[in-house]
């Protein structure tokens, strides 16, 4: 968990903990950016060109190809989160806060989404962008929950209690999004039952368009957490080095006026 | 005691060297407070407003609406308060009314008559789940509603004409045909 795949030559000469890579790229990472930059543009021109508008919602339909992929995969950097607080909490190690801090980042961008992308297909379908409905309120809910955590990430603090106090809030994400996902059956709501559900009918080129937008954002996903856990990693060995060398100062300052 | 402070430097003390010097940055100094106040501020600010959230979901979202046959039996429960219906709209029943609109929701095999100010959404047609915002009128049984919220199926239907062939009209496509 804590090995990074860096080429040999990007090194940087530091005084701390080992040698940093100087990107986050890697050979793997390059290529799946490529690979999405050449099917984005395929499920957008399937999305927005030759998928069919709808019986019912006419072009509207149109969202579900992006509102549904984000919120569908919201759920996995959000359990990610809460299952490395809990290894860190058990382990203390830097990899596993990396991976929780990292995942609460890009879930913040999925649930920041869904909740975008929500509001204007609300305002097309239903006729409005915003209403206190069970599955809304919990998203919201869950979206402040992530701002938290992230400010928490940067509350200058002595590392492993900021690490400690993040860990706890990490761990209630999964309850929070258990809230979401079932909002929608425990409490009568506007949004629709399932999402991509047994229930759900759809066919044709919709569903075609949908399966290449969902295989388009499952690589993002992959693409950003790779990248937000490799700096999340490389900022916690440079405060590390940076606590290494105040530390020295210190003690060379102490030397100087004959310590106390 | 801060070790770091040029005044508590004995050095100082003895030659009352007052000349300006630099001194160097330290961990925990200003930069550090405004910081600190800065994002404590703003969990603070996180924090009120998880608290409105939580506070408006609870009181709402536990009871988003009525079901229409619910509405006429909480008819007198509920008096002049603002509460949200929910009903399919009858088929045949919507009538434009100068500007605005008279149609008929139906939910367990009540029909609730209403009365609608306001231009309806786009989506808003026969036969479409719908929840409604107001209350009861005074007197008469209709509910006067000044908010139309259309429910939309998880039912995706490609409108494409050469390709009616594959339709299939057989189990539930509307919302409410048992």
């Amino acid at each position: 968990m804590t090995t990074l795949t860096q080429t040999t030559d990007d090194t940087a000469p530091d005084g701390g903990a080992g040698a940093a890579p100087r990107s986050t790229g890697s050979r793997a990472t390059r290529v799946l950016g490529t690979v999405i930059l050449v099917t984005a543009p395929i499920a957008a021109y399937l999305g927005l060109v030759t998928s069919d508008p709808d019986v019912v919602q006419g072009d509207a339909v149109r969202l579900f190809y992006v509102h549904v992929p984000v919120v569908s995969l919201m759920y996995l950097p959000v359990i990610l989160c809460t299952v490395a607080s809990i290894m860190w909490l058990r382990k203390r190690t830097d990899g596993w806060d990396a991976l929780a801090s990292s995942s609460a980042e890009v879930a913040t961008i999925f649930v920041g989404l869904g909740l975008v992308t929500g509001a204007l297909w609300g305002e097309i379908t239903w006729g409005t962008y915003w209403t206190w409905d069970a599955r809304l309120t919990s998203t919201a809910l869950l979206f402040l929950l992530l701002l938290g955590y992230l400010a928490l990430r940067r509350y200058p603090a002595e590392p492993a209690a900021r690490s400690k106090v993040s860990a706890v809030v990490g761990i209630l994400l999964v309850p929070n999004a258990i809230l979401v996902h079932y909002s929608v059956s425990w409490w009568r709501s506007l949004h629709q039952d399932a999402t991509r559900g047994l229930d759900t009918k759809m066919e044709g080129n919709q569903l075609t368009t949908y399966a290449v937008a969902q295989g388009v954002f499952v690589l993002i996903l992959v693409w950003l957490s790779i990248h937000a856990f490799r700096v999340a990693w490389l900022s916690l060995q440079a405060e590390r080095g940076d606590l290494d060398v105040a530390i020295a100062e210190r003690m060379a300052d102490d030397d100087a006026t004959g310590g106390m | 005691m801060d070790l770091n402070d040029p005044f508590e430097n004995e050095d100082d003390v003895d030659g009352l060297d007052l000349s300006p010097r630099t001194a160097p940055p330290v961990r925990g100094g200003d930069d550090q407070r405004r910081k600190r106040l800065l994002i404590g501020g703003v969990l603070g600010v996180i924090l009120v407003v998880v608290g409105v959230v939580a506070w408006q979901g609870l009181s709402n979202a536990a009871l988003y609406f009525r079901t229409a046959d619910e509405a006429v039996a909480q008819r007198d429960d509920l008096g002049d308060r603002r509460f949200r219906i929910e009903g399919t709209v009858v088929p045949g029943s919507v009538e434009p009314d100068g500007v605005a609109v008279r149609f008929r929701i139906e939910s367990n095999d009540v029909q609730v008559a209403v009365f609608h100010q306001g231009d309806p959404p786009d989506l808003f047609q026969e036969d479409i789940p719908v929840v409604l915002e107001g209350r009861w009128h005074q007197t008469d049984d209709v509910f006067e509603s000044d908010g139309i919220l259309v429910r939309h199926t998880e039912e995706y239907e490609a409108d494409n004409p050469d390709r009616t062939d594959e339709y299939v009209g057989d189990d539930d496509g509307g919302t409410s045909s048992e």
